[in-house]
């Protein structure tokens, strides 16, 4: 069984690593799907629906079929089929331009009868609403979940909260939409991709086609930006492979960003009625939540509670309502921040209630040791002491307040992974799996691994991923699992490289291997010293190439977090100004501690957009979006961020994942420290100033 | 974009002419809003009239009656201007909080000016809303947590530009050129609030008319001014709801006054109320209070924008108090 | 009364008349009315844009002024289904339109206008882009944006820039942005038309025989960069920061930033890294 051994001595595990894609991604060079530019490439695109809902009753293609730079139009629904959502796939073409493409599908014409359409939550729940999907009121089964004797843990309570708490529909916003350059030679088809799982693109375009999978080869070289909603090829990918395959020629296809936003995925909406009950003394006893949301058409819809916090009595219900929207998909940390919101905004209502203070009545029903560390840390470090003990009691228009979230998350990763380790007899070293950047660093991870094993740099080691050709795959990227998942088999991998590597040298010059010792790129044998190269060189017409196995005792899942946040509202404009975050984040065996630290940042500001900007909006009366552009659906600008402390909080623990969990608690930390200013509770996200100023109204 | 083709001309006195009178033609400026709107097919213009290719209509230079600002200036260089900054400061500072740094450095003034709504129906290349020349508005019976307060009605666009609400409230008086010649007019009466005949237009201009400069008059001894943009987002987003302020002051008495409202009107609005309870008086927080009071007296919010109301009367007070200390 | 080629009967026409002109849409003078026909124009029957003249539509204007009221039957519908009847027709020809709009070709409109100057709707520009000359064909409405990343010259060449991404499109996120005699711009809202005479600059032109400017390599110490994709609009614009303002402030940095969007949520470490190339590039 390998080990990590004392990480802490390595002189590269845990330390400050620059990205190898570095150099590329700063000079413009490095490829993106975006970016892939073929001989003889024709530019796809899709006309969408501008209708909510109706049935396609006449598609005519041929106006944009005899358009000079058309190369070919295909129709991606039949006719007689129910369009049932706003950005619906209705065609699309490839032409020898964008600007071609753009016109031919302008061009398309088709006729539908209108059906009613509903894309209000409420609405959609209410008897007079149009049954728009197989669910009785359009609301999925109950999925319901107990413990314990709810009506005992009534009876025991001296406080009890009642709430209803709501979290908006957040789009993943990827800034590399989704999409395809599909290119057929004969019956092979080989496929750049924005996508976050090479293998399992490839896997679903072999099925589409009918093709064997070695006959498909997918290629993500540079991604930019999944966060859960790239994990196949979509319509869009199947109709660029159609139309590549119609033309004879390569084909790009990527939304634009209005699809992008409208159907490629976001994160569903709930609303949570929360009741819940303590003791004086301070224990959580009871729970009872029912909750809702709507994934569009789709059913992902769900909140992850009791959240993080003991609870010996409770019961949730929970269930998906349809609407006519775009379906929602996996995004970082599916269900948790909505979760975490209700339940952390919860616990903060029900300290005060009991009169305690909200950390401490937090750690009396936190049962996780490592997130009370985190808890004292970062109350340190933002300065808990100086939190306002009554809320709203600071005097003056503009108001502080300091608040808590708390997080917790799987990602341990599993089996499946091949990678092979490659030491070439010029000394270069190649790294292969079947896995993919998509931003997270794994790449440099995998060459610090493996230089940190041959005693080598980063820079030393050629690491080949997003791609399926060297036919060593792994998983899709998702539930920040990858590094968990890529971590052991590429340290294994190395171990057998290395180790074979001094079997050959012990042979060669006849010396038992533990003569042989390789470290700091040098090789010494005996008294001999070698260089790296050297050591290679005596390869000859050999190659050593050794694959890894899944070794369990390298990876270790559940990551707990915990953030604070400090926020200054002003009561008369109704603007909540970030001054400072925490966060402090369980982040395992940490493997590059700069890009993990990025990862940390980055989960926060994702959680600022969730808690402050971003909400889709969809008008009842055209079904349509109002905000499918980056004008109108604010995602976090540069000035919305704040000093962000990102604390990687070192446990002696083995590697895991962490893109999701520092997501989760900054939307409630936010919501919490917006309460400590100016004592009125916000609670719906995303918390505007038309929501403040409400509040401190009605308040 | 639909196709359109391109005209450079030479000389200003050929644009009207160019332009026809068929609202087929448009000028094109810096065309960070006109690109934008004929990328969603929302404009398709059948010709564009280059004005960049005409030199001079960037001056910025001051003279004895004030300062002339060419309609083609850049929100940059009118931000960057030391006798701007210094003497109208107000304009400096909201050009300055427009959109962003990549669009100040292309947009013009006049641009900023005529830039057209932002309303989310309007913008939406599938919405047949009256602004385009459909039957109904549709914010009215909508989501409307963007749209106007005052002045609403048969639209409820806001007017999205924060020079315009500045230039009205510096006093500004605007040149106009059309096939009869040039003629200038107050900037407050070049804006236009809708009308159930002409819904469609935010200003005076004619198809064959364009805005060649923009003056102001030289300052008043005494006189602050200052443009505050609360916005949603901090990072490139339009205003909640703007106030441009002149004042002239002697200590904390506010001899006079010019306070303009942006993002609650379909055209820059002028807060006459404030100004009377203002004007004259010692400023003192109450007072402020009171003129932020008296501003919003006549507010008509729409379904979810209520919030502008409390937002307006609390920067009316915030600039009244802000003046005087 | 000649038709449009493209169009084919229907059975309704969206066509009304107003007394004040709309400046944003189509119209044709008579008898001081303006007539409206846009959507017609613009969304059913997209080559024939172009053709509306004058005159042609007088044995048609009786029956349009009928429209509003047909109109007004209609916002019920509007209201009950949200959908307004044009949406119906969408996609598809109008025959009655058909009859009032005579087609006018391109050429047409070119000779119209040949007396009041040269009415361009293709030229060969020359850019310059990173001190090299492209010589290439655009149409009027061609983007800088699409130049760089999917132009070719009229030698055959790709430019094949792609530093620049497109992601909005519509001048709001900045992953478009290069600098244009040395201001920072949205290349997405810049026609190339317009270019022609000025100094381009890419990220790909920003290294120095191999060198990395300053900026770069404090992108890449500091690790303000993960997917990358928003890194080349970060890169530019942070340049153009310290072009402008050797000594920023962290306040100056997020404003001049503020038309950039990273959603990975690079920005603290792309703060830190503008303030350390400052520092390099004393
Ligand atoms: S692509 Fe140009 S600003 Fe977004
Ligand atoms: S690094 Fe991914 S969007 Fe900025």
């Amino acid at each position: 069984m390998a080990e990590w051994g004392e990480a802490r001595k390595s002189s590269l595990l845990g330390k400050y690593t620059q990205r190898l894609s570095g150099p590329q991604k700063v000079t413009g060079q490095a490829k993106y799907t975006f970016d892939i530019n073929r001989p003889g490439m024709l530019y796809g695109r899709i006309l969408r629906s501008h209708i909510p809902r109706g049935t396609l009753t006449a598609l005519d293609l041929s106006p944009a079929q005899q358009m000079p730079g058309v190369k070919a139009a295909i129709p991606l629904i039949e006719v007689g089929k129910e369009i049932r959502y706003e950005g619906q796939e209705i065609a699309a073409v490839a032409a020898d331009t964008k600007d071609i493409a753009a016109d031919a599908i302008r061009a398309i014409r088709f006729d539908y009868d209108p059906l009613d359409h509903v894309v209000d939550l409420g609405e959609s729940m209410s008897e007079s609403s149009p049954q728009i999907r197989d669910w009785e009121n359009n609301q999925s089964d109950r999925q319901i979940d107990e413990k314990g004797d709810l009506q005992a843990g009534w009876t025991t309570a001296d406080a009890v909260v009642e709430a209803t708490y709501s979290t908006e529909v957040q789009v993943h916003t990827c800034l590399e939409s989704h999409g395809h350059v599909a290119e057929w030679d004969g019956d092979q088809l080989t496929v750049w991709a924005s996508t976050q799982a090479v293998f399992g693109t490839r896997r679903d375009f072999a099925r589409h086609f009918e093709l064997p999978e070695d006959k498909v080869r997918v290629i993500t070289e540079h991604m930019g930006g999944g966060f859960g909603s790239k994990f196949g090829p979509g319509v869009e990918g199947q109709a660029a492979a159609k139309l590549a395959k119609e033309t004879g020629q390569p084909v790009k296809l990527m939304l634009t960003r209005k699809g992008e936003q409208n159907t490629a995925g976001n994160r569903p909406s709930m609303v949570q009625h929360v009741k819940a009950g303590a003791t004086k003394e301070g224990k959580l006893v009871a729970y009872e939540v029912s909750g809702y949301g709507t994934s569009g058409l789709g059913g992902g819809a769900g909140f992850t509670g009791p959240y993080v916090y003991q609870v010996p009595n409770y019961r949730t219900e929970k269930f998906n309502v349809a609407i006519n929207a775009g379906s929602g998909r996996a995004f970082r940390a599916p269900r948790h921040p909505q979760g975490a919101f209700a339940m952390d905004s919860l616990m903060d209502e029900l300290a005060e209630k009991i009169g305690m203070d909200s950390l401490e009545f937090r750690k009396l029903n936190d049962p996780n040791e490592i997130r009370h560390a985190e808890y004292d840390r970062g109350a340190e470090e933002i300065g808990w002491n100086r939190r306002q003990k009554v809320a709203g009691s600071a005097p003056g228009i503009q108001k502080r307040g300091i608040g808590v979230g708390s997080g917790q998350w799987g990602g341990g990763g599993g089996k499946g992974t091949k990678a092979r380790v490659n030491i070439n007899s010029d000394g270069t070293v190649e790294a292969v799996t079947g896995t993919q950047d998509l931003g997270t660093g794994i790449r440099t991870a995998i060459a610090i691994i493996v230089a940190d094993e041959l005693g080598l740099q980063p820079t030393d080691i050629t690491v080949k991923i997003g791609d399926t050709l060297p036919g060593l795959p792994s998983g899709g990227s998702g539930g920040s699992q990858t590094t968990p998942s890529v971590a052991p088999v590429v340290k294994t991998a190395a171990m057998a490289a290395k180790e074979s590597l001094i079997n050959h040298l012990a042979e060669k010059v006849n010396v038992v291997a533990d003569e042989v010792v390789i470290k700091e790129g040098s090789v010494t044998i005996g008294n001999n010293q070698l260089s790296w190269k050297e050591a290679a060189s005596t390869l000859g017409m050999e190659t050593i190439s050794e694959e890894g196995s899944w070794d369990e005792n390298l990876r270790e899942g559940g990551a707990a977090g915990a953030q604070f946040a400090e926020v200054e509202v002003d009561t008369e404009t109704g603007q909540v100004k970030l001054i400072k975050i925490v966060a402090v984040q369980d982040c395992g065996l940490i493997i590059n501690r700069l890009a993990t630290e990025s990862q940390i940042n980055g989960g926060v500001i994702g959680g600022i957009g969730y808690a402050l900007l971003e909400d889709r909006i969809m008008d009842g009366q055209t079904g349509r979006s109002l905000n499918s552009n980056l004008i109108d659906y604010k995602v976090a600008g540069a000035q919305e961020i704040p000093e962000i402390r990102a604390i990687a909080h070192d446990t002696d623990r083995k590697v895991t994942g962490i893109g999701e969990p520092v997501t989760i608690p900054t939307a409630g930390a936010i919501a919490n420290a917006v309460y400590n200013a100016i004592g009125v509770r916000v609670r719906s996200l995303p918390i505007t100033p038309d929501k403040v100023l409400t509040a401190l109204e009605e308040a | 974009m639909e196709k359109f083709s391109y005209i450079n001309p030479a000389r200003l006195e050929q644009v009207p002419g160019l332009l026809k009178d068929d609202w087929q033609s448009k000028v094109i400026a810096g065309g960070t809003d006109l690109l934008g709107e004929m990328k969603d097919y929302i404009e398709s213009p059948k010709r564009l009239i280059n004005l960049k290719s005409i030199p001079g209509l960037d001056q910025i230079s001051a003279d004895d009656g004030g300062l002339t600002i060419g309609a083609m200036a850049t929100l940059t260089d009118i931000t960057e201007h030391s006798e701007i900054q210094k003497n109208y400061t107000a304009l400096a500072e909201a050009a300055g909080v427009v959109a962003s740094p990549q669009i100040r450095n292309v947009g013009t003034l006049g641009g900023n000016l005529c830039q057209r709504p932002r309303c989310w129906y309007y913008r939406d290349p599938d919405t047949d809303c009256l602004k385009k020349g459909g039957n109904m508005c549709y914010a009215l019976s909508g989501l409307n947590k963007y749209n106007a307060i005052f002045g609403g009605g048969p639209n409820y666009i806001v007017h999205p530009s924060d020079t315009a609400p500045a230039l009205v409230a510096l006093g500004a008086e605007v040149t106009i050129l059309g096939a009869g010649g040039q003629r200038t007019i107050p900037l407050e009466n070049f804006f236009i609030l809708p009308t159930v005949a002409n819904p469609y237009r935010e200003n005076i201009l004619e198809p064959n008319e364009i805005i060649t400069q923009i003056h102001l008059p030289k300052p008043i001894a005494n006189t602050t001014s200052f443009y505050i943009k609360l916005r949603e987002r901090s990072s490139f987003d339009f205003a909640l709801v703007s106030i441009a302020g002149v004042f002239q002051t002697q200590g904390k008495k506010c001899q006079d006054l010019s306070l303009i409202l942006g993002g609650v009107a379909p055209a820059p609005w002028r807060s006459n109320e404030a100004e009377q309870v203002l004007r004259g008086q010692v400023i003192s927080d109450d007072l402020g209070e009171r003129a932020g009071k008296a501003a919003v007296k006549n507010a008509d919010p729409m379904s979810d924008n209520a919030y502008k109301v409390t937002l307006t009367q609390n920067l009316v007070k915030r600039a009244a108090v802000m003046a005087v200390s | 009364m000649q038709g449009a080629s493209c169009v084919e009967p229907i059975d309704w026409v969206e066509v009304w008349l107003s007394n004040r002109g709309d400046p944003a849409h189509l119209h044709l003078s008579k008898d001081g009315c303006r007539i409206h026909i846009r959507y017609l124009v613009q969304e059913v029957c997209p080559t024939s844009r172009l053709v509306i003249q004058g005159g042609q539509m007088a044995e048609d204007t009786t029956r349009s002024t009928d429209q509003p009221e047909d109109r007004q039957k209609d916002l019920h519908q509007v209201n009950k289904t949200g959908l307004s009847r044009r949406n119906f027709l969408k996609g598809l020809g109008t025959g009655a339109v058909a009859a009032t709009v005579a087609p006018a070709t391109l050429a047409e409109a070119d000779s119209h206008s040949a007396t009041t100057g040269a009415e361009i709707t293709r030229a060969t520009v020359k850019l310059s882009i990173n001190q090299q000359v492209y010589q290439i064909e655009v149409e009027p409405r061609t983007t800088l944006l699409t130049v760089l990343r999917d132009g070719i010259d009229t030698g055959g060449q790709r430019i094949d820039l792609t530093g620049a991404k497109e992601v909005c499109d519509r001048g709001a996120c900045g992953g478009c942005t290069i600098l244009v005699d040395g201001r920072s711009v949205y290349s997405c809202m810049m026609l190339a038309i317009d270019a022609e005479g000025k100094e381009i600059t890419t990220v790909e032109g920003l290294a120095d025989d191999n060198e990395l400017h300053p900026v770069q390599e404090a992108f890449i110490e500091h690790d303000a960069l993960m997917c990358g994709f928003c890194t080349p609009g970060f890169v530019v614009a942070s340049k153009a920061i310290l072009d402008q303002n050797p000594n920023p402030t962290r306040e100056e940095i997020q404003a001049e930033l503020s038309g950039n969007i990273c959603r990975c949520g690079t920005y603290p470490f792309i703060f830190e890294a503008v303030a350390s190339a400052a520092k390099k590039m004393k």
